[in-house]
């Protein structure tokens, strides 16, 4: 096996191909590491592929090459009680016209799609290789050893895109030593398969619309929320938990998650669904504050390495951040070897370069979010509140009708308590 | 519909490592006042048996998540580390 290179790529995400096919396009010669036996073994998400727009850039027909699912037509929130639920749905007509917004689809395939464009590109897949340890000569990272296969690779470079827990920055000393799990979620979900035609029908789609939907209210007042994906033919549903809130609950995800699909609403829109996987990831959701350094003497960080996770909250964004983070560090990469300077003030240029890019930011405007959602009323109390306030204008039982605005401070009151409510208020203005 | 998290091999696959990645020690989990691990697991790996006063650990179901690293807060563990290339979890449609 080859072992020397002019750049390491640790893991075959979307940040990492995403760095892979940059650097491979520029003319490095670029190994992409990856510890499944193929890229997207090991990965999956909750959520939607949004525009990828340095992506398609570099592949300009990315969106009809590229293995997608449906297109993300309606978009949905519901406040969930353990009966009730209050949806609101988006559908806009400019959602389903090219270029789309979002689509659903599956790691396995479309992570492997993509590092095969970077192998096309010319960059070298290495496979079924974790990475153990960095090789540092005199404070400068000039390789890795992995095992799986087992070896040595030598570069002057390398791009840990290794994922959330980035043992790799770690070891470089571009993070601290433990992380902290009120900035740590875990997601569970299980894919649900479901007939085409049913999933249409049921959720009011053509041709290869797709429908997602957040709820909020269902994790039994745990910090953290749920999530419904059609895919053609299979449903992704799943919830998130904020970790901080979860490990003290003593409350299980998979037990969660039964009485989240048991829940009267949510039974209906699987029923017929037959359960074909499993599975699980944490996410970064401290947000701009969770940042590790981004570069280090022979060393850049892209991706959930780098926690560029943005959740609001209403937005839920990783893989666009994680891509054009890659291409960034790509870049910088390309722009090193020219000056031949791998040190860390010669890969500044990606330090910039993330800086004045929407992915920098958008994490640094929405910084605050992630304070803001450790808020436990919004899990419980505010969807229960929305629910009991719409059932009573709803309900017509021949009592006098109540004023609108007296009806909701009066629930409020009950419920949240109003300085409260002036406080969660204004908390939210201030984040989003 | 519901999952039932011992039956985890019948959905999920798994090419499992002779050697663990994840070594616990145990002896540590004893004065744990949290145990944050037995509920959060999303695949159950962590046991905590009252009668014994013991943790028990497998890491054959392992989904690789880092919740246990991640709440651990006594840092119980010998070994945290992903498999060995080409062992573990393997995702095929998620």
């Amino acid at each position: 096996m080859k072992t020397n290179f002019q750049a390491i790529v640790i893991g075959a995400g979307p940040s990492g191909s995403s760095a892979a096919l940059t650097m491979a396009r520029a003319g490095l010669d670029v190994a992409l590491v990856e510890r499944g036996s193929f890229p997207g073994e090991k990965n999956m998400f909750g959520g939607v592929l949004h525009r990828l727009t340095s992506i398609e850039e570099m592949i300009p027909d990315f969106w009809e090459v590229a293995p997608l699912e449906r297109h993300i037509v309606k978009k949905g929130i519901s406040f969930m009680t353990g009966d009730s639920s209050f949806n609101t749905v988006i559908e806009g007509g400019n959602f389903d016209t090219p270029p789309y917004n979002g689509y659903t689809v599956f790691r396995p395939k479309f992570d492997n799609w993509l590092a095969g464009e970077a192998v096309k590109a010319g960059a070298t897949l290495i496979t079924r290789s974790t990475v153990d340890e960095l090789i540092i000569k005199d404070g400068a990272i000039t390789g890795v050893t992995i095992v799986g296969r087992s070896g040595q690779l030598n570069a002057p470079v390398v791009v840990a895109a290794d994922g959330v827990l980035s043992f790799t920055a770690k070891k470089a000393g571009l993070r601290g030593g433990a992380f902290d799990p009120a900035q740590m979620a875990v997601g569970v979900k299980a894919l649900l398969d479901m007939p085409r035609e049913m999933i249409d029908d049921r959720f009011g789609l053509v041709r290869e619309q797709g429908f997602a939907n957040e709820f909020v209210g269902c994790t039994d007042a745990v910090r953290g929320g749920a999530f419904l994906y059609t895919n053609y033919d299979s449903l992704s549903i799943g919830l998130v938990f904020h970790l901080a809130s979860l490990r003290v609950s003593g409350k299980t995800p998979y037990n969660l998650l039964n009485s989240f699909m048991e829940q009267p609403q949510v039974a209906k829109m699987i029923r017929g669904a037959r359960l074909q996987e499993y599975s699980a990831h944490l996410i970064p959701e401290g947000g701009y504050n969770m940042m590790p350094e981004l570069t280090g003497n022979g060393i850049l960080v892209a991706g959930d390495a780098a926690a560029l996770c943005n959740a609001t909250g209403l937005n839920l964004e990783g893989i666009n951040l994680a891509s054009h983070s890659g291409v960034l560090a790509g870049k910088a990469v390309v722009e090193a070897h020219k000056n031949s300077d791998f040190s860390k003030n010669g890969l500044e240029t990606y330090r910039k370069s993330m800086n004045d890019s929407f992915v920098v930011k958008d994490l640094k405007m929405y910084r605050n979010a992630p304070q803001m959602l450790h808020n436990n009323r919004i899990y419980s109390e505010y969807p229960e509140l929305v629910c009991d306030f719409m059932e009573n204008i709803y309900r017509i039982d021949g009592a006098p009708k109540q004023n609108l605005s007296r009806l909701f401070i009066k629930k409020a009151s009950e419920k949240i308590g109003l300085g409260n409510l002036a406080v969660d208020a204004f908390n939210a203005w201030r984040a989003i | 519909m519901s999952i039932n998290i011992d039956e985890i091999f019948d959905y999920t696959s798994f090419s499992i490592d002779r050697e663990p990645h994840i070594v616990l020690d145990n002896s540590i989990c004893v004065g744990c006042d949290n145990r944050g691990c037995t509920n959060s697991c999303p695949a159950r790996c962590y046991t905590w048996s009252e009668a014994d006063q013991k943790m028990t650990f497998v890491y054959d179901g392992c989904l690789e998540c880092g919740t246990c690293y991640v709440v651990c807060h006594r840092n119980a563990f010998t070994r945290w580390r992903y498999p060995r290339g080409g062992f573990g979890v393997a995702y095929r449609m998620t």
